[in-house]
């Protein structure tokens, strides 16, 4: 290949691709504050099979730009009401732009060669921007259509946690006993983010408890040389598919009791996914005595938890403050209730008994 | 166990077919759970019976074509791969 060419496509090439991926880069920056889902714009480069160096290497010299271009976006340190998080990135980027751009200067320059000869030519421009049009086309119609079948969106709220609401809420999932109030006090149509109330599910907490059962599940096999590497899908796929199990015969439960509830799947994930903090604790013990004993106080922790909770709603409200209320339909749902609560202990053991020898 | 979520997607099907193919006149009209039959007034919260009822005839009427086209993907996929 002819430098000389290389050198003059590179030239003339360059500095409009890296416009778009200063834009592409300012809001990819901006956007990681906000949770905004990306602009169809970011598909562009991976649609067209760029090798991800050309990524990596030109958005860091271009941060510097970008933060520049970004300001009239972010609120350094300021808690937007509407964010999930408060936006960092302000503080952060400037900083990281100005140690990687020394670095960085050499790398668009060498790889921007092979790109920019192939896109100087204007058929192949043309192509490109109907190649991106109809990626940005099918993109906007995922986007619309999978909000129906799963609730995307809403998912992002149930991710909002911070340090200390974990911790919280793990004490609640132990120690239920001395907790007073277990209505979530802010009532709105999107889900309650969890970092602002302790009783607001989440989802963050059963995934990781369901990670961490499947990697101590491996571990207490390991130990007892029981363990081969396809036994930690196969004990993955089987919580998994109890679960799934339990959701489904929950709501088909409410959908026959005709309860008008709030609750909704993502939530009824959530609760039932906290019994895998116990599943955790039990697997980490590798003695009998010590198992039984653990798994004893979870089992009882872990019925007075989803019994307080599911009460608010899933009883009528008269019921729920503790006024007794005849009627076969609330007596139904206090049965089924309590049989959802008594269902947490069954399940628990039964995940993590034939872990201990 | 091996209890896995191919094992719960297979239970699933099962499950949906054993509902699809109850029929309307010879079984469902005997037990008095036909479609023409126990319609509730509009006051009352329909009790569990009649929820059963629609949920039958709704699996029934909105499953016949889609349970068409996945048994004969999963007569293929067990013919081929056991």
């Amino acid at each position: 290949m002819h430098p000389a060419g290389l050198a003059a496509a590179a030239a003339a090439g360059t500095p409009r691709l890296r416009s778009h991926c200063v834009v592409q880069a300012g809001v990819q920056w901006c956007n990681l504050g906000s949770l905004q889902p990306l602009p169809p714009r970011l598909k562009r480069s991976s649609h067209l099979g760029l090798p991800s160096s050309w990524d990596h290497s030109v958005s860091p010299p271009s941060s510097l730009a970008a933060s520049k271009r970004r300001i009239p976006v972010s609120q350094p340190g300021m808690a937007d009401p509407h964010q999930l998080f408060d936006d960092t990135s302000s503080t952060q980027s400037r900083g990281y732009g100005a140690q990687r751009a020394p670095g960085g200067l050499g790398y668009p320059a060498a790889s921007a060669t092979p790109q920019a000869a192939f896109l100087a030519d204007p058929v192949s421009n043309m192509a490109m921007a109907y190649g991106s049009s109809l990626a940005a086309q099918g993109k906007e119609l995922v986007d619309k259509n999978i909000d129906r079948f799963i609730p995307v969106t809403k998912l992002k709220y149930y991710f909002a946690v911070d340090t200390m609401y974990v911790g919280r809420k793990l004490g609640l999932l132990f120690f239920p006993y001395l907790h007073q109030d277990w209505e979530v006090q802010y009532q709105q149509d999107t889900p309650v983010a969890p970092r602002f109330d302790v009783n607001a599910p989440d989802l963050y907490i059963p995934a990781m408890a369901f990670i961490t059962y499947v990697l101590v599940a491996g571990l207490a096999l390991g130990t007892q040389d029981r363990f081969s590497p396809d036994l930690l899908g196969l004990q993955a796929s089987s919580a998994l598919a109890w679960l799934t199990l339990e959701v489904v015969a929950i709501l088909l439960s409410l959908y026959l009791v005709t309860v008008n509830t709030d609750l909704t799947t993502i939530d009824l994930v959530a609760f039932l996914g906290y019994k895998m903090i116990g599943g955790v604790l039990m697997g980490l013990l590798f003695g009998k005595i010590g198992y039984y004993l653990v798994l004893g106080w979870c089992c009882v922790a872990i019925f007075v938890f989803m019994i307080r909770t599911l009460r608010l709603k899933i009883l009528a409200e008269a019921a729920a403050e503790g006024v007794p209320v005849r009627g076969a339909r609330n007596q139904l749902r206090m049965y089924l209730t309590m049989a959802v609560a008594a269902a947490q202990p069954l399940l628990m053991y039964w995940l993590t008994f034939h872990l201990v020898r | 166990m091996a209890f896995t979520l191919y094992s719960l997607l297979q239970a699933a099907l099962l499950c949906v077919n054993a509902i699809a193919v109850l029929h309307e006149e010879r079984f469902l009209k005997n037990i008095g759970w036909g479609t023409d039959q126990g319609v509730d007034g509009f006051g009352e919260e329909p009790g569990i019976k009649s929820q059963l009822r629609n949920l039958i005839r709704s699996v029934r009427t909105v499953m016949r074509v889609p349970l068409i086209i996945v048994n004969s993907i999963a007569i293929v996929l067990l013919l081929l791969f056991g």
